[in-house]
C-alpha cells in the first residue's frame, strides 16, 4: 500500500492496479496516431489568417510544386459531402471547406497531402489566400457582437432557474454582496495532439482518431460522407487526455477521409499544437454578476446569478452553470439569467466540468465574500445554509454529504489553526493564506450496452464501446465483471474504444463509470442467472440448492450453506464452453426511444436536476493553503486537501488519481491558465505549451484526497456518482479565498497572477 | 532492400520503398558496417535524403531520411517505435524524451541526421527481454503515476535521466528537474513518489 492506493472505506472498491498499466509504461498502448499503416500519406492543414470575411482567392501553385505533394483538398472538394452539424456529436456547424466564409481565425482553408510529414508541412505553409476581410468582434466588449438570452437556444439549457420573489428578498436583505467575476478563455491542451488517420478498404472507412464518442462519430461521419453507418468504423483504444476536447467531432475528420479517398491511400493528419487552438473546441470566457442577500444570522435570503458566455457566430453553445449554482444552498429567493454573446470565434466546447468550473467559481467567491461581510467562518456559513431540499423545484437530494466532506477535509487540513484575520499568518517572507470552497457536479447516466463472455476455464472478456481517456474506466469495468463473476482480475480482458463494440454513450458529463458499470453488471447478472439455474438443476453439481442463495466466488458457484461447485463442472453440466451475454442498460426515466438513440449515436442523459424523484449531485469540500512572497508576490500552493463523496467508489486508486488531477487542474485555473486574445484580430496569441501555462511538477506539492463514504441507491444500479469532473470545481475559488486571507486583496478575475497582487 | 545511394539523386520510388520498409520496423540496410554518407560531407539541401546510422535499443538502424526529419519522427514514422510521443514538436512538453548516449534529450528538437553513430534508448528498450520492468516503469505502475498514459514514456525516460544525473536527491529536486515533462492529467505527486521509490531501488542495486 502507498498513497496512490488508499485503503477502501465503506462502499469503496479495492485500489486495483490499472488493467493497462503495463502497456502504458512500456510504450505498447496504441494511441490512434501510433497505429502503423502501410503506404500512409501525411496531411497538414492550412488555416485562415483572418477571423471574419471571405476567401476570395486561394493560391496553391507553390504548394503543389513541393516534391512529394500528392493532393490539396480545398474549396469545392467537399461538395459531395454534407456540412457538419452542431450538437452533442458535432463540434460546430461550420463546414470550413463548404463555404468560403471565414467565421474565425485559424479556420481550415486547405489540407495538403504529401509523401512525407516534412513535405506536407512545407507545402501547407506555402498556401496563400486572398481575403475580403472585415473587422472581427473578438469577445464581450467588442463592437459587433450579438447578445441573446441563452435559455431555449440549446436543448442542453432549457430555462433560467428561478424561485420566489428575488426583488423583494433582495430589497429586504440586511447584508448584501453585489460583485462581478470573470473566467478566461481556456484550451484543453491534452498532451496527445489531435489527429485523424483515414483508411479506406473499398467502401469501408476506418478512422483512427482519439475520440470520447466513437458511436456518435460513426453516425455523424457517415451522415457527412453519405455512407451507411455500418461502413464506418471509429477506432480509439487509448486516448492521450481528452477533458472534453475529443467529445465532439470536428470538421477535419471528414476532410481527411475525403483526402484518403481521393488519393487511394491512407492519410494521417496530426494537427500541430498551434493549429489545434483554432480547429478544436475550448472553454469560452465567462462573466458573472452575483447578488447575494442575507440576514445577520447568516441565512441567505436572496441569490441572483447573471452570467454571460461567448460563443461563435453560428452555434448556440451554452453551458449555463446556473442550473447547479441555483441549487447549491438554501437561498430563499433565486433569480438567474444566462446570456450568449456571439463573436467571431470558433465554437467553444465542453471542457472538464464545463458549467460548474466558471459558475461555481463565481458563486463560491461570493460565498467567501459574504462570510467576511457577516464576520462568520466560511465553513460555518455554508453549514448554516445547508438545504433540506433544493430550492428551485423543492425536490430532495438523492444523497448529499457536503457537510461530512467539510468536516473531514477541515480536520485533515487543520482549519481550526487558521487565524481568520486577514494578513495575520506569516512565515518569514511568506504571507500565508487559507481558504475553502465547495465542489459540486451533477450525477447522470445514459443508456449503454455491453457484452460479457465467460469461458469454462474462467476467462472473462468485457466489450463496451466506451473510452479510456485516463479515467480508469477500462479497469473499473473489469472490476465490476470480476466481482459479479467471482474471477480474478488477471483473467479479465476489457475491450473499449471501437465503434464495432456494443455502443456506449459519450464519455462526458462524468457518466461513464455509472453507465458502463450498470451495463456490465446487467450482462454479468444474466450470466449468473444461467449458471445458477444450471448449477442447481436436476443432476447438476448443486442440485437441490434451488432455494438457497447462490453466489460466484473464486471460480466456483457457492451456496450460502457452504457447498460449492467448480465453474468448469457447471459448464460441463451445461455442455457449453462459453456463456456470452449482451446487455442494454437504460437509466430510470429513459424515454422509449432512449436505446434506439444509443445505437444512433445520441446519448440521452438522466440525472442531475432533471429527474422527477430527486436531484442528484456529488459534492466535495476543498481547503487550500497559499504562500505569497511579500516582496515578489510569487504565489505558491504548498498544500491542498479535498474531501469528496460520490456514492460507491469502484476503485480508490483511480478515484484518488482523478480527484487529485482535478484539484491540480483547479490550481491551474486559479493561477496559470488563460488563452490570450488579440482583441483587434480576434486571434489566440499564446498558442503553444510554452505560453499557455499549465501546472508543472514544481508548481504542485502536497495534494490530499479524502474519499468520504456515501451510499446512494437512487442514482443508478451501480450506485456510482461520477467524479472525473468534480475535483476541479471550486478549487479556484478556494485559492482566491486563500489569497484574500493572505493579502486582503479580493481577485475576482481569473487567473490570479503576480501583477494582480502588486501595489 | 534498395541499394540506397544517400544523396539528392534518390528517386521518389526508391524513397517510398525505403519509407515503407522502415515503417515496418525493419532496418533499411541490414549490414551495420556499411558506412553511411556523413551528413557533413557537403551542404545538404533540406529535402535531400541523408544516410544516418544509429543504434536504437541496442539494434543498428541504417536509415535514409529527409534532413529535416526530427529524431522523434524518425523513431515513430521510419523505425516504427511509436512509444515515444509527440505532444508539441517544439520542446515544450517533454513527451518525446529519449536517452541519447545515456542523457535525456527531447527528440523533437534533434534532427535525426545529427545522431549518426549515437546510442538511442526509447521506452521500448527498457524492460528486460524476460519482461521484467525497469525499476522506474515498475514504480510508475505501483504509484499510479499516470492516467491517460500519453506523457508517460517521456516521463519515464526523463525520470531515468533525472536519477542518473543525481537530480533526484530530494522531492523538491525531483519536482524541479521533472518540470520539463508536462502531465495534463496532473499525476505529479504520484510521479514524484514513483521516482523516489525507483531511485532507492536503483541505489540499492
Amino acid at each position: 500500500m502507498n498513497q496512490a492506493a488508499p485503503a477502501p472505506r465503506e462502499n469503496q472498491g479495492d485500489p486495483v492496479v490499472r488493467i493497462d498499466a503495463r502497456l502504458k509504461v512500456t510504450g505498447q498502448a496504441g494511441y490512434p496516431a501510433d497505429i502503423v499503416t502501410a503506404n500512409v500519406a501525411y496531411g497538414a492543414l492550412a488555416t485562415s489568417s483572418i477571423a471574419r470575411g471571405k476567401v476570395s482567392g486561394l493560391h496553391t501553385k507553390d504548394a503543389r510544386a513541393v516534391p512529394g505533394v500528392l493532393d490539396i483538398v480545398t474549396y469545392d472538394d467537399m461538395d459531395k459531402t454534407d456540412t457538419p452539424k452542431f450538437g452533442n456529436t458535432g463540434a460546430s456547424s461550420i463546414g470550413p471547406l463548404h463555404d468560403k466564409t471565414v467565421f474565425h481565425d485559424g479556420q481550415i482553408i486547405a489540407l495538403v497531402v504529401a509523401e512525407t510529414f516534412e513535405a506536407a508541412e512545407e507545402a501547407a505553409m506555402l498556401i496563400r489566400a486572398d481575403y475580403e476581410d472585415e473587422r472581427p468582434a473578438a469577445s464581450f466588449d467588442s463592437k459587433g457582437v450579438k447578445m441573446e438570452p441563452a435559455a431555449g437556444k440549446n436543448p442542453m439549457f432549457k430555462e433560467d432557474a428561478k424561485a420566489g420573489d428575488f426583488d423583494a428578498a433582495w430589497a429586504d436583505a440586511t447584508v448584501k454582496i453585489d460583485e462581478k467575476y470573470s473566467t478566461p478563455t481556456q484550451h484543453h491542451n491534452p498532451i496527445e495532439l489531435f489527429s485523424t488517420t483515414a483508411i479506406w478498404q473499398g467502401d469501408q472507412l476506418t478512422i483512427h482518431e482519439p475520440s470520447q464518442n466513437v458511436t456518435g462519430w460513426k453516425v455523424e461521419l457517415a451522415r457527412q460522407l453519405k455512407l451507411d453507418p455500418a461502413n464506418v468504423r471509429i477506432v480509439s483504444p487509448y486516448i492521450g487526455g481528452a477533458f472534453g476536447s475529443k467529445g465532439p467531432m470536428t470538421a477535419r475528420t471528414a476532410i481527411v477521409a475525403v483526402a484518403a479517398r481521393r488519393i487511394g491511400r491512407p492519410v494521417r493528419c496530426v494537427v500541430n499544437r498551434m493549429q489545434a487552438f483554432g480547429t478544436q473546441t475550448y472553454r469560452a470566457e465567462t462573466r458573472h454578476r452575483i447578488r447575494m442577500g442575507a440576514g445577520k444570522d447568516g441565512r441567505i435570503t436572496a441569490f441572483g446569478h447573471e452570467a454571460w458566455e461567448v460563443t461563435s457566430r453560428p452555434d448556440p453553445y451554452v453551458v449555463g452553470g446556473t442550473s447547479a449554482t441555483a441549487r447549491m444552498y438554501n437561498y430563499g429567493a433565486v433569480l438567474t439569467h444566462v446570456s450568449l454573446v456571439h463573436a467571431d470565434r470558433n465554437t467553444p466546447g465542453y471542457m472538464r466540468s464545463p458549467p460548474e468550473t466558471p459558475y461555481v467559481y463565481a458563486l463560491e467567491n461570493a460565498m467567501d465574500e459574504m462570510a467576511v461581510a457577516l464576520g462568520m467562518d466560511p465553513v460555518e456559513f455554508r453549514r448554516i445554509n445547508e438545504p433540506e431540499k433544493e430550492p428551485i423545484g423543492g425536490k430532495p437530494f438523492s444523497s448529499r454529504s457536503l457537510i461530512k466532506c467539510y468536516d473531514q477535509a477541515s480536520e485533515a487540513f487543520g482549519w481550526s489553526k487558521r487565524d481568520p484575520k486577514v494578513g495575520s499568518m506569516r512565515d518569514g517572507d511568506w504571507l500565508v493564506g487559507m481558504g475553502c470552497a465547495t465542489a459540486i457536479y451533477p450525477t447522470a447516466a445514459a443508456p449503454c450496452a455491453a457484452r460479457v463472455r465467460l469461458t469454462a476455464d474462467g476467462e472473462v472478456r468485457v466489450q463496451c464501446g466506451s473510452h479510456e481517456i485516463g479515467t480508469g474506466v477500462r479497469t473499473i469495468a473489469g472490476q465490476m465483471a470480476a466481482e459479479r463473476l467471482g474471477i480474478g482480475m488477471d483473467k479479465i480482458s476489457v475491450e473499449m474504444g471501437d465503434s464495432a463494440l456494443p455502443p456506449a454513450p459519450v464519455s462526458g458529463g462524468s457518466i461513464s463509470t455509472a453507465s458502463v458499470c450498470s451495463a456490465v453488471m446487467k450482462a454479468c447478472d444474466a450470466i449468473r442467472g444461467k449458471l445458477f439455474a444450471a448449477a442447481a438443476g436436476r443432476g447438476a453439481p448443486l442440485a437441490g440448492s434451488g432455494n438457497a442463495k447462490l453466489d460466484l466466488k473464486d471460480e466456483e458457484v457457492v451456496t450460502e450453506t457452504g457447498k460449492s461447485a467448480k465453474l468448469a463442472d457447471v459448464f460441463k453440466a451445461m455442455q457449453v464452453g462459453a456463456i456470452e451475454e449482451y446487455a442494454e442498460f437504460a437509466p430510470k426515466g429513459s424515454s422509449p426511444e432512449a436505446l434506439s438513440k444509443l445505437y444512433a449515436g445520441q446519448s440521452e442523459f438522466h440525472g442531475g436536476e432533471n429527474d422527477e424523484d430527486s436531484v442528484k449531485y456529488a459534492f466535495g469540500a476543498e481547503f487550500v493553503e497559499v504562500r505569497i512572497n511579500s516582496y515578489t508576490r510569487e504565489i505558491r500552493v504548498p498544500r491542498i486537501v479535498g474531501a469528496f463523496a460520490a456514492g460507491r467508489i469502484m476503485n480508490t486508486r483511480t478515484a484518488r488519481s482523478q480527484l487529485m488531477g482535478g484539484m491540480i487542474w483547479g490550481i491551474g485555473q486559479a493561477l496559470h491558465e488563460a488563452t490570450e486574445i488579440d482583441q483587434r484580430h480576434a486571434r489566440y496569441v499564446n498558442r503553444d505549451l510554452q505560453d499557455y501555462l499549465v501546472p508543472v511538477n514544481a508548481d504542485i506539492k502536497q495534494v490530499d484526497v479524502i474519499l468520504v463514504p456515501e451510499i446512494d441507491h437512487q442514482v443508478n444500479p451501480a450506485g456510482v456518482k461520477g467524479l472525473g469532473e468534480l475535483g476541479n470545481v471550486g478549487t479556484a475559488a478556494a485559492v482566491a479565498s486563500a489569497v484574500y486571507h493572505a493579502t486582503g486583496k479580493r481577485i475576482r478575475d481569473l487567473p490570479i497572477r503576480i501583477d494582480d497582487l502588486i501595489g | 532492400m534498395p541499394d540506397a545511394k544517400m544523396s539528392s539523386g534518390l528517386s521518389r520510388r526508391m524513397f517510398m520503398t525505403a519509407s515503407v520498409s522502415a515503417a515496418a520496423a525493419m532496418p533499411l540496410v541490414n549490414s551495420p558496417t556499411r558506412a553511411a554518407q556523413p551528413a557533413s560531407a557537403k551542404p545538404a539541401e533540406p529535402r535531400d535524403l541523408s544516410a544516418v546510422s544509429m543504434r536504437i535499443n541496442k539494434q543498428t538502424y541504417n536509415l535514409a531520411l529527409d534532413n529535416r526529419t526530427s529524431l522523434l519522427d524518425a523513431l515513430r514514422d521510419h523505425v516504427g517505435l511509436t512509444g515515444t510521443k509527440k505532444g508539441c514538436d517544439h520542446g515544450q512538453c517533454g513527451a518525446c524524451t529519449v536517452l541519447i548516449d545515456g542523457k535525456r534529450v527531447l527528440s523533437c528538437l534533434s534532427f535525426a541526421v545529427m545522431n549518426q553513430g549515437r546510442e538511442i534508448t526509447t521506452v521500448e528498450g527498457l524492460a528486460s527481454t524476460d519482461g521484467e520492468l525497469h525499476p522506474v516503469q515498475q514504480a510508475f505502475v505501483d504509484h499510479d503515476a499516470f492516467q491517460c498514459g500519453y506523457c508517460t514514456p517521456g516521463q519515464i525516460m526523463s525520470a531515468i535521466g533525472c536519477i542518473n544525473e543525481g537530480h533526484a536527491g530530494s522531492e523538491d529536486d525531483i519536482r524541479e528537474y521533472m518540470s520539463g515533462n508536462l502531465c495534463r492529467c496532473a499525476a505529479y505527486p504520484n510521479i514524484v513518489a514513483a521516482i523516489v521509490q525507483a531511485r532507492d531501488e536503483i541505489r540499492r542495486a
